[in-house]
């Protein structure tokens, strides 16, 4: 039934009550003090330790998280990305970061950013230990006044450090090359710095390579330096046979440039920096002299040039004073005549006029066509038989028929005499058709039955041998053994061979005599050749 | 001990009891099955807001700053209780990461806030209208907030991780610590008899 | 107790479970509101049986995949292992920490198992309206109350494994799939807990009392 609560039937038990100990109510209140103090201590220290935050822009965000990645400059803590987003438009990823309040005065204009990632480049494998830690930011001093928060970060790493002392140069190619950031600068071998930059020129045509050469090396960088590509193994086959010339290892794989003074040219005074060079393709093409002095001349030649590349020398007397230009075909439509037109490069300036005279240019044609009435001729010479190059070569023909220097021509045309090779080729080619016709063929079938002829007889004589039989014997063995190696051989056969062929065939003859006889007079052997037949 | 005269049910065994006056820090509980049905709780409106307020600013704090940090070969990395529920949830495991939001952040706070609420409310002697909203909903909040097995839970990962690397006590460990016994003496000091006792009063 | 225990529910009475007014409501009225603070009045809490028994049987079907799966997969420079609950105290006990392997079988094997079979036994027990020690019974459904919270112990230990091992290639920690499982078994533990209305035992008592 319902009892309204609150009147209470008399037989509900109680509530068993049981005691407890008393608080003070003053000091109850100190606690939420306390907290408050130690929690307003915590953030006023929060709030002061803080330091600035700036915003930095990336194209790609890879390895970067917020709340994770850390900021460092020289290896040092400074800093922790706190977010990471991208841009408005789009086109690159902007990463918050909050970094230490020492910072704050180093927040200007040219500071700069980059990721560091585990990379291969320059030779070297960087970056490693991100892959443990994961990847960071790394800063480099800015050296300007203008404050600044936010910033475009940079898409490699920065190869040279502000401070590291060197300069810097720029280099002009129009060839390319692999030179990845990093790639080391060589000077003799040794690496003195490395390259920071590629990009293509204004107008397309060229690639600029930007390099840094440290500090203790810059003295040998001058005006007349000249810079040229150093990677990888240059193989060259030209009229001086097959050169192999390659480099430190880590510029055949990654690539490199090196280079040099040469010894004649004067040194300047080691230029300052951001100064243009051009980057040439290999060693040899740095080092020529630019000949500026270059007096160009025409050869005609009437035998084949095959073999004749442009680039291939010029010597007197061995001597290199010039350069192959080009070979062209010249038709003579009146005459019928096709005939190899050489235009070919002298560099006066290897060869040494000594004059006081002012009319120098004038004069040295004259001496010129002095030479050329002497007999001084151009002429085609192998370089080497193995490649089959041929280079000009000018010496002095005395028994040339005379000729004169085509002052009038342009260019001027220098006279020439047939190479020696013709001849060589003529005279081997008369002995290859002179062998053909030996019926080597029959000689070979009489010799087989002669050889079994004489290894019976051999056999059968022991120690005791008529001399007649035994001189025929021995030069019958020594023809035949000469005979065997030139047959077996292969090597194209000479004069010697024709003679040797001769002896064999007398020595045959001889043998055949001998057999006939013996098989006649088998007798002889013990008693000799009889005077005369009875 | 007088009967007060009002009769309670016991909330486990359904039992008809007087309510009894205690002593200061008595408790009472029912004659037959031992629950404790109410207890004394002396100067409740002064100690509940002032503990709940100071485990209040120590939470802030344990949530605004890291609670453990491992340094491996000198890169400290730094886990905010925050921070850990993001981790979770980018992960992929948003069950546990909602699970550990409500019972570590959310259920804590929200029965500081309601506790604090309630008592300052009836120290100025008023009654507000969601009072009994408010207390439904601290009720509820109630057997969710586990605050205490947090900190065991991040002592074990501590000592689990101590052999790996270095690790580094961060500062809201303490704050946590101290937010723990807080809200656990503001919840000994939380008389939900005496409160509703002077409602009834008030009205 | 004695025969004449009186029951609010004999009386027609409802305790209101948030302000513990006891209030008179008519018997036959099944919706009624506490008039001091306007929560809703139940004899017993509503539907504690069937929920109790819903929430029970989620958690023992989600036990299963919680111990089976990996709780821990850890990716180190040296190899991958995956952790499930038990590996993982396995684990501890070989490597010496065997106070950690005590507390973490404890909280996250033992007590969701016990809290299970506890509440069972208990909804059994009301199912089968025994008498039996109806005090030792209520105890036992407090310790439950009590204890539950505690099984939630690994997750949070995961949390912070997680939060902090995340050093990329050396070592990354992840959370497997047996943690939420595990998670869910904790929360439906705990809604079952709370379900259950401990009066349910002692009614049979007092019936069997008249």
């Amino acid at each position: 039934m319902g009892d309204p609560p609150g009147t209470g039937t008399p037989d509900l038990p109680e509530a068993d009550a049981q005691g407890r100990k008393r608080w003070h109510v003053q000091v109850v209140w100190l606690i939420p003090l306390i907290a408050l103090l130690i929690g307003g201590w915590l953030a006023v220290r929060a709030v002061m330790e803080k330091g600035p935050t700036i915003t930095v822009t990336f194209t790609s965000a890879e390895g970067l998280e917020a709340g994770k990645t850390k900021l460092k400059y020289k290896d040092v803590d400074v800093g922790q990305v706190t977010a990471v987003k991208v841009s408005r438009n789009l086109d690159r990823v902007v990463v918050t970061a909050e970094l230490a309040k020492e910072l704050e005065p180093y927040l200007v204009d040219d500071l700069r950013f980059w990721v560091v990632r585990p990379r291969i480049a320059g030779g070297s494998v960087t970056g490693l230990g991100t892959l443990l830690a994961g990847s960071y930011i790394a800063l480099d001093r800015g050296i300007s006044k203008k404050p600044r928060r936010d910033f475009v970060g940079l898409d490699e790493p920065l190869a040279i450090q502000r401070d590291r002392p060197g300069r810097e140069y720029t280099l002009h190619s129009v060839h390319g090359g692999s030179f990845g950031v990093g790639s080391p600068v060589l000077y003799r071998q040794l690496k003195v710095g490395e390259v920071i930059g590629n990009k293509l020129a204004a107008d397309g045509k060229a690639i600029l390579t930007r390099i840094f050469v440290d500090q203790a090396y810059v003295q040998y960088v001058n005006p007349n330096t000249r810079f040229w590509n150093a990677s990888g193994v240059d193989v060259k086959v030209d009229a001086s046979g097959i050169r192999v010339d390659s480099r430190l290892l880590a510029s055949i794989l990654i690539g490199g440039i090196a280079f040099e003074t040469p010894a004649e040219a004067q040194p300047g005074a080691p230029v300052t920096s951001r100064s243009e060079f051009t980057l040439f393709p290999n060693q040899e093409a740095a080092m020529k002299n630019p000949e500026s002095d270059t007096v160009q001349f025409v050869l005609i030649f009437r035998e084949t040039s095959r073999g004749l590349l442009p680039g291939a020398p010029v010597e007197l007397r061995g001597v290199v004073i010039g350069e192959v230009v080009e070979v062209v075909l010249d038709v003579d439509m009146d005459q019928h005549t096709v005939v190899n037109r050489v235009l070919v490069n002298l560099y006066p300036g290897r060869v040494h006029f000594h004059s006081r005279s002012p009319h120098f240019g004038e004069q040295r044609n004259r001496f010129i066509d002095e030479l050329v009435a002497h007999g001084l001729r151009a002429q085609l010479q192998s370089s080497s038989l193995i490649t089959g190059q041929l280079f000009v070569s000018v010496d002095f023909f005395p028994g040339a028929p005379s000729a004169k220097v085509d002052w009038a021509a342009k260019p001027p045309q220098l006279p020439t005499t047939p190479g020696s090779l013709k001849e060589i080729q003529t005279a081997l080619a008369s002995i290859a058709r002179k062998l053909d016709r030996l019926p080597l063929d029959r000689i070979s079938t009489d010799l087989g039955a002669t050889l079994r002829a004489a290894n019976g007889v051999l056999q059968r004589l022991d120690t005791e041998v008529a001399p007649q039989a035994r001189d025929a014997l021995a030069e019958a063995r020594k023809a035949l053994g000469s005979v065997d190696r030139v047959l077996s051989s292969g090597q194209p056969v000479t004069q010697d061979a024709r003679d040797t062929l001769r002896e064999v065939g007398r020595a045959a003859q001889s043998l055949r005599v001998l057999s006939d006889y013996l098989e006649r007079h088998p007798e002889a052997l013990i008693r000799g050749k009889q005077e005369d037949e009875k | 001990m007088p009967t007060t005269g009002a009769i309670l049910a016991c909330h486990e065994c359904d039992l008809l009891q007087h309510e009894v006056g205690l002593e200061p820090g008595g408790v009472a509980r029912c004659r037959r099955c031992g629950a404790q049905l109410y207890r004394s709780r002396p100067h409740e409106l002064d100690r509940v807001p002032a503990y709940t307020l100071a485990a209040f600013i120590l939470y802030l704090v344990s949530n605004a700053f890291p609670v453990v940090g491992l340094s491996i070969n000198g890169e400290l990395v730094q886990a905010t209780l925050l921070g850990a529920v993001r981790g979770m949830y980018a992960d992929g495991d948003w069950l546990v990461a909602a699970l550990v939001l409500v019972t570590a952040v959310i259920a804590p706070f929200v029965q500081m806030v309601a506790m604090m609420w309630l008592v300052l409310f009836l120290r100025m002697g008023r009654v507000p209208k969601s009072f009994a909203k408010v207390f439904r909903l601290l009720a509820f909040t109630r057997p969710w907030g586990m605050v205490e097995v947090l900190m065991i839970g991040v002592m074990v990962a501590l000592v689990k991780l101590a052999h790996m690397a270095e690790v580094v006590p961060g500062i809201a460990l303490w704050s946590l610590a101290g937010s723990m016994l807080l809200l656990a003496a503001a919840g000994a000091a939380f008389d939900p008899h005496l409160l509703w006792s002077k409602v009834s009063d008030a009205r | 107790m004695k025969r004449d225990a009186v029951t609010a529910a004999r009386r027609g009475l409802r305790a209101c479970h948030i302000c513990m007014l006891v209030s008179h409501v008519a018997p036959t009225r099944e919706h009624a509101a506490c008039p001091r603070c306007g929560a809703a009045l139940h004899l017993r809490k509503p539907d504690s049986i069937a929920r109790t028994w819903a929430f029970l049987l989620a958690a023992i079907i989600l036990y299963i995949p919680a111990n089976l799966l990996p709780m821990t997969s850890v990716h180190t420079l040296f190899g991958d292992q995956e952790d499930t609950i038990m590996s993982g105290v396995v684990y501890l006990w070989t490597a010496g920490s065997w106070p950690l392997a005590v507390i973490v079988f404890v909280a996250s094997i033992m007590v969701p198992m016990l809290k299970i079979m506890a509440l069972v036994f208990l909804l059994l027990s009301v199912k089968m309206r025994s008498r039996w020690q109806p005090v030792q019974r209520t105890r036992l459904y407090r310790l439950i109350e009590l204890v539950g919270r505690w099984s939630m112990l690994d997750i949070f230990v995961i949390a912070f494994l997680v939060a902090l091992v995340q050093l990329r290639a050396l070592a990354t920690i992840k959370a497997g799939p047996a943690a939420a499982c595990f998670g869910a078994v904790v929360v439906l533990t705990m809604c079952a807990t709370l379900s259950f209305d401990p009066r349910l035992i002692w009614d049979p008592v007092e019936d069997g009392h008249g």
